[in-house]
């Protein structure tokens, strides 16, 4: 999922301090499992617009906020309010907040947090990346631990010299990704294999921004 | 003769390296080429050590060579991205240099320009094919060079790694990709790094221990705890701690002496390779006192 996280309370203020009429958009899905874009946190925002004396003319937690139609879809029902809105503050991801600019063409649109990565949650609010999105998943060749991402270098060979009992150079925070890949290959029965095979420098082509698909041609 | 061909002739080798200067005063760099050279074989030219920004080291090879020494260009894939390691080794190769030494190199994080962006665009398996390719007169897209590049190419290698099965894989993979020649992190096992050799001796590729001079039991301690991939044994420390303040510097230079005497002597690699910090004069002494000059 996309990991969120709550822009500081007090410059967002400061941010939305130029309008009076809000509209909060929040997410059912990745932004409600962050804490960052459900209903209580959509509760807690608009509690402190009015507590400035702001109007907040409705709230809403869209089913999946990055779908751009289903989002659009699900709004109708509060187009009066929407109608008296200044402003539009879209509680979930970069791209949420951008399904919304794409909804109110005429009508400016804040996020309420910062987007972070693509990740998984490891327990409760707890969140590790764990994916790159390179465009060319490796997996299957590194025991299916992504050092693209989980290696500050992006190493694809093994380990560099700055690993330190099975900490990584750059913070002992940070397990080394090779040490990590080199002991599941090792249950796995992978490791000769391994030292057989090269990786080739990746293809970076394939992340070149923006990237687009259309699944419906891919069908075809 | 030159450095590959020194090493293929059987001497014990000798590399030191110097550290370019952040800033362009290279007077203190002028004296330490001139001290060395005639007496090691080759001469490291470190890459933005640590991250930390300094000149080039393409440039400063070619110093090197000016004096009429032998440099070695140490390269990371930090700062460049395969268009720009390529175009540098191409350079390299027309400015004359011969040695290339392959690094991933340190990250970002360890230096002095900490939101830098890291490339990494490569790492040291594929920057040592991609030398290889050049070589080969092909770049890594499979173009045709215009003449190639006649690279004697290198990479480094931690015998002390923790955990070692896969630093040694990809000890293997370097050599798969092109490496004739090892330079390794500091050595202060002896015995341990010949168990480490009993590896590297079943590839055709010629290994030098590398060694840091210890100047104290201060630092000793400083670098188990905080270098990856050294490990000080407790009885050097206890032999510094013993030598008192005044005679440390002294100790330390006679273990690394010792050291380089036994690998010679047993035959244990193919040479040392003294990386001196700051300490460059310090590198004849030792290399005396191990009977080399
Ligand atoms: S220590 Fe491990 S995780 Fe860290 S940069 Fe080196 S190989 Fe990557």
């Amino acid at each position: 999922m996309i990991i969120t996280r709550k822009k500081n309370r007090k410059e967002l203020l400061e941010t939305l301090k130029k309008f009076n009429n809000f509209f909060l958009i929040g997410c059912s899905e990745c932004a409600t499992l962050c804490g960052t874009g459900g209903q209580e946190q959509l509760d807690e925002l608009k509690g402190l617009l009015e507590e400035q004396g702001r109007t907040v003319k409705g709230v809403f937690v869209a089913k999946t906020g990055c779908q751009v139609l289903g989002t659009k879809v699900e709004l109708k029902k509060f187009k009066e309010a929407l109608d008296e809105t200044g402003c539009v503050v879209v509680m979930s991801c970069g791209a949420g907040t951008q399904a919304a600019v794409e909804i109110f063409a005429d009508k400016p649109v804040y996020p309420s947090n910062d987007s972070l990565f693509l990740g998984n949650m490891t327990r409760l609010q707890m969140f590790d990346e764990r994916c790159s999105l390179c465009g060319e998943c490796i997996l299957d060749k590194t025991g299916g631990i992504c050092p693209v991402t989980a290696c500050p270098k992006g190493i694809l060979n093994g380990p560099c010299g700055g690993t330190k009992d099975g900490h990584c150079e750059v913070s002992p925070e940070i397990p080394c990704a090779w040490v990590r890949i080199w002991e599941r290959m090792e249950k796995l029965g992978q490791t000769e294999e391994f030292k057989l095979m090269t990786l080739g420098a990746k293809n970076w082509s394939a992340s070149i921004k923006p990237r687009k698909l259309n699944a419906r041609e891919e069908k075809k | 003769m030159n450095f590959e061909e020194t090493l293929n002739s059987g001497k014990f080798v000798v590399t030191a390296e110097v550290g370019p200067p952040k800033g362009t005063d290279i007077a203190a760099l002028h004296h330490d080429i001139e001290l060395l050279k005639g007496k090691v074989d080759a001469l490291n030219v470190t890459d933005n050590q640590s991250a930390v920004m300094r000149i080039c080291s393409l440039a400063i090879c070619k110093i090197v060579l000016d004096h009429g020494a032998e440099p070695i260009l140490q390269m990371t894939c930090r700062d460049r991205n395969r268009i720009g390691l390529q175009s540098d080794l191409l350079g390299a190769s027309v400015l004359g240099i011969r040695n290339v030494l392959c690094m991933t190199g340190d990250h970002v994080f360890a230096g002095d320009h900490k939101g830098a962006k890291p490339v990494y665009d490569l790492e040291s398996v594929q920057l040592l094919a991609a030398v290889q390719g050049l070589n080969g007169g092909k770049d890594m897209a499979g173009n045709d060079l215009l003449g190639c590049t006649n690279f004697f190419q290198g990479a480094v290698v931690t015998p002390e790694a923790n955990p070692l099965a896969p630093q040694l894989a990809k000890f293997e993979k370097k050599i798969r990709a092109g490496a004739r020649f090892f330079q390794t992190q500091a050595i202060y096992d002896v015995d341990k790094f010949k168990d480490f050799m009993v590896v590297a001796r079943r590839f055709p590729v010629k290994v030098l221990a590398g060694l840091v001079i210890l100047k104290s039991a201060g630092m000793a301690n400083f670098l188990n705890k905080n270098v990856p991939g050294i490990r000080v044994p407790e009885d050097l420390i206890e032999e510094l701690k013993a030598a008192g303040k005044e005679k440390a510097l002294e100790t330390g230079m006679d273990i690394a002496a010792r050291h380089i005497r036994r690998m010679k002597e047993e035959n244990i690699c193919d040479g040392v390779h003294i990386m001196a910090i700051g300490m460059e004069d310090k590198v004849p002494v030792i290399m005396e006192k191990a009977g080399l000059i």
